[in-house]
């Protein structure tokens, strides 16, 4: 068992979102690849992306609101984050 | 025809769903789409179930009637196909319990005053979160694959981790493609006194030549001979768990579905149902008596599918 791996192309195929758009998300740190040095994403970078295309393509979102609202999903993440730890100790 | 019908989205009336007039302009349909998907997108709202519920409905509304395509078709009723949910799951699931991005947001951005007055926290004493909690260990994630019975009906397996740990873990019968199951304690260590973190299994349920899964249910094409399918009859269909005998009636075509109860994935009151597909099959080389007297049958009986009477 292993969390898997994916290339640039590998991931532009399984989200259906082109390469060059994956690494203008990666370019602009909205995507921090698992492995930077050799572009190799997981999971949960997968998931990232199609959230972004989610937001540009779909709701329309305008570029410059993206990095805002990621950083206020990753916020309500490290705060439910949070709230889960205290809950267990 | 048999209908699919999917636990999770039930079928309303896509235009009330919209909040739009019938005869709404295609732009506008547009617009309520993106205005109501922005209010109760899973990943504007994470955890929220009430929001993911509402957004399944908007987006299974969008789907039915969002392109002029797909509104024609749902306007003289023939929607057939229900909405199956979007491939790859949402983002709030890769962060829940805390992911990666999680973890850098609380690296490069935490302030343990302002969490402490969040949380409610006594300063005495310094039990900041990081001090007090002492860091729990990492999750982890990984893959394992499942063949596709033991997908549907459930099995236990045991599991090997990188550091040699063995462990059975229970898999649940009709667990889905990109489910994952949740260990709780098995990830990585936690520092000083935090506890370790929790391992998940993210299942791949391995493909089957016969069988297809859709969601609880099993879908199988069945092959049956022409005359069968002009006469009807009981034909032998594959479940799961052997062979069993359905009943089709007489004029049964190529794609025609057949509902089986209870032989499809899961298990007890919750397993679905078996879905058999027909294949009408003529033999690629009929016996001369057979040709002779479908030739007479010809000449007797007029059918033609292009032209229905």
């Amino acid at each position: 068992m292993e969390s898997r791996r994916y290339s640039i192309e590998e991931a532009s195929s399984s989200c259906g979102i082109n390469c060059e758009m994956i690494i203008h998300f990666v370019e602009e740190d909205w995507v921090k690849p698992i492995n930077h040095q050799e572009m190799m994403l997981d999971d949960e970078d997968i998931a990232r992306i199609r959230l972004i295309n989610t937001l540009l393509d779909e709701l329309e979102i305008d570029e410059e609101a993206v990095p805002v609202i990621l950083h206020l999903i990753d916020e309500i993440h490290h705060l439910r984050f949070l709230l889960g730890m205290r809950d267990r100790n | 025809m048999i209908k699919l019908v999917f636990e999770e989205v039930s079928i309303k009336d896509p235009y009330a769903v919209l909040g739009v007039s019938k005869d709404a302009a295609q732009e506008d349909i547009k617009k309520a789409y993106r205005k109501l998907a922005k209010k109760f997108h899973p990943d504007l709202n994470p955890g929220n179930q009430e929001a993911e519920k509402k957004f399944k409905e908007v987006s299974h509304a969008f789907d039915l009637i969002g392109t002029p395509e797909n509104r024609g078709k749902f306007d003289r009723g023939e929607t057939e196909e229900p909405h199956t949910g979007r491939p790859g799951g949402y983002y709030y699931q890769s962060q829940d319990p805390g992911g990666r991005y999680t973890h850098s947001f609380g690296e490069d951005f935490a302030d343990e005053d302002f969490f402490e007055q969040l949380f409610g926290r006594s300063r005495a004493g310094r039990t900041g979160y990081r001090a007090s909690m002492d860091m729990p260990g990492a999750d982890e994630t990984y893959q394992m694959e499942v063949d596709f019975i033991e997908a549907a009906l459930g099995a236990e397996k045991e599991v090997t981790f990188p550091n040699g740990k063995k462990l059975k873990i229970n898999i649940p019968g009709g667990i889905e493609n990109g489910q994952k199951l949740r260990l709780k304690g098995q990830g990585g260590p936690g520092q000083r006194a935090g506890p370790p973190g929790d391992a998940y299994v993210e299942i791949k349920v391995a493909s089957h030549g016969q069988f297809q899964r859709q969601g609880k249910d099993i879908e199988t094409e069945v092959p049956v001979s022409f005359l069968d399918a002009v006469t009807g009859g009981e034909i032998e269909v594959p479940t799961l768990e052997g062979r069993v005998l359905l009943k089709i009636p007489a004029g049964s075509s190529s794609g025609n579905k057949f509902r089986i109860k209870g032989k499809g994935a899961g298990t007890g009151e919750r397993r679905g149902d078996l879905l058999a597909k027909l294949k009408v099959i003529v033999p690629k080389n009929p016996d001369p008596g057979l040709l002779q007297a479908v030739e007479k049958l010809k000449q007797q009986y007029s059918f033609d599918p292009r032209r229905p009477a």
